[in-house]
């Protein structure tokens, strides 16, 4: 029996796109003083990474379920990558998870777990790259332990590639990725689709009020 | 009779085109297409839709049939 025959590979063409406009993105609000002022720099310069609300969300509140058992949680990122000028930037768009083996200081999906990620997968709705994958530290701060970089060396190499780390106890969130092969913080924005806008696709009328016989106005 | 399909790497976007026969296992092709994407077989799963491909099970085993999409997922593992 001779082993698989790989026939041809082909990679992606990055799209060129502009990235969320800065009236519809915002820093996280767990970033700590120092990250928020790295953000704010790098605003100006150009982000690398920006995070759909939804999957903002969706993170946070995995990592606050199990924040009281101190359990670390896990998921991966979905989006894509595109190009605005010189620089390459990915979007977060959503996130998956399944069930997981996990303690306070180790996670990994659950070996019976994977059919309900992939079934999360399937329900995703659009054409996805994983983009990254977050997990928490419950009570234990934002960085990137030993295991963790092993992780991101092993799976997430490439520089689109990024590492969310949630602390919910201390409300704080930090982003990773490597460098040529060094761990740096990444800074990176939430954005949000302009149909998530509250008003969006409204015309506002401005209400009329008129007083009643008695005196008390009322709003038609 | 040899089958064809295409393993995408969901990390990248990157497909490659493997030949398979009956009798190879989930865990060569893992290898393979791994092996072509320089990456550690051991840090991925496979998936064709919603089912996990299991390593031991050979292609004709796990069902894999002609002009297959499978899916190659990172499994990550955090400590903290």
């Amino acid at each position: 029996m001779r082993p698989p025959l790989v026939l041809d590979g082909k990679e992606i063409q990055i799209e060129e796109r502009s990235p969320p406009p800065t009236e519809r993105r915002r820093a996280h609000k767990w970033l700590g003083e120092k990250a928020l002022t790295r953000y704010k720099d790098a605003e100006s310069e150009g982000l690398e990474l920006f995070i759909s609300k939804v999957a903002k969300e969706k993170m946070r509140n995995h990592a606050l379920r199990h924040a009281d058992e101190k359990k670390e949680v896990m998921g991966l990122m979905l989006g894509w990558i595109f190009r605005s000028g010189e620089r390459e930037y990915a979007i977060v768009r959503d996130v998956v998870t399944t069930d997981l083996d996990s303690s306070s200081v180790h996670v990994r999906f659950d070996r019976e777990g994977f059919e309900k990620l992939f079934a999360s997968l399937e329900e995703s709705g659009f054409d996805y790259l994983i983009v990254g994958w977050y997990h928490s530290h419950p009570g234990h701060g934002c960085f990137m332990s030993s295991t963790d970089v092993e992780t991101q060396q092993t799976l997430f190499g490439r520089r689109h590639h990024s590492a969310i780390v949630i602390d919910p106890v201390n409300k704080a969130v930090e982003a990773f990725f490597l460098d040529g092969g060094t761990m740096k913080a990444r800074d990176f924005a939430v954005y949000w689709d302009e149909y998530e806008s509250p008003y969006h696709g409204t015309s506002v009328r401005t209400r009329r009020v008129r007083s009643d016989p008695d005196g008390v106005p009322s709003a038609e | 009779m040899p089958l064809r399909v295409k393993v995408r790497n969901a990390e990248s976007g990157a497909t490659v085109d493997m030949e398979l026969e009956g009798e190879n296992t989930i865990e060569d092709i893992i290898e393979g297409a791994a092996g072509y994407w320089e990456k550690d077989a051991g840090a991925y799963v496979l998936r064709r839709g919603k089912r996990l491909l299991r390593g031991q099970q050979t292609v004709a085993e796990a069902g894999v049939l002609n002009s297959d999409d499978l899916e190659l997922i990172p499994d990550p593992e955090g400590g903290g």
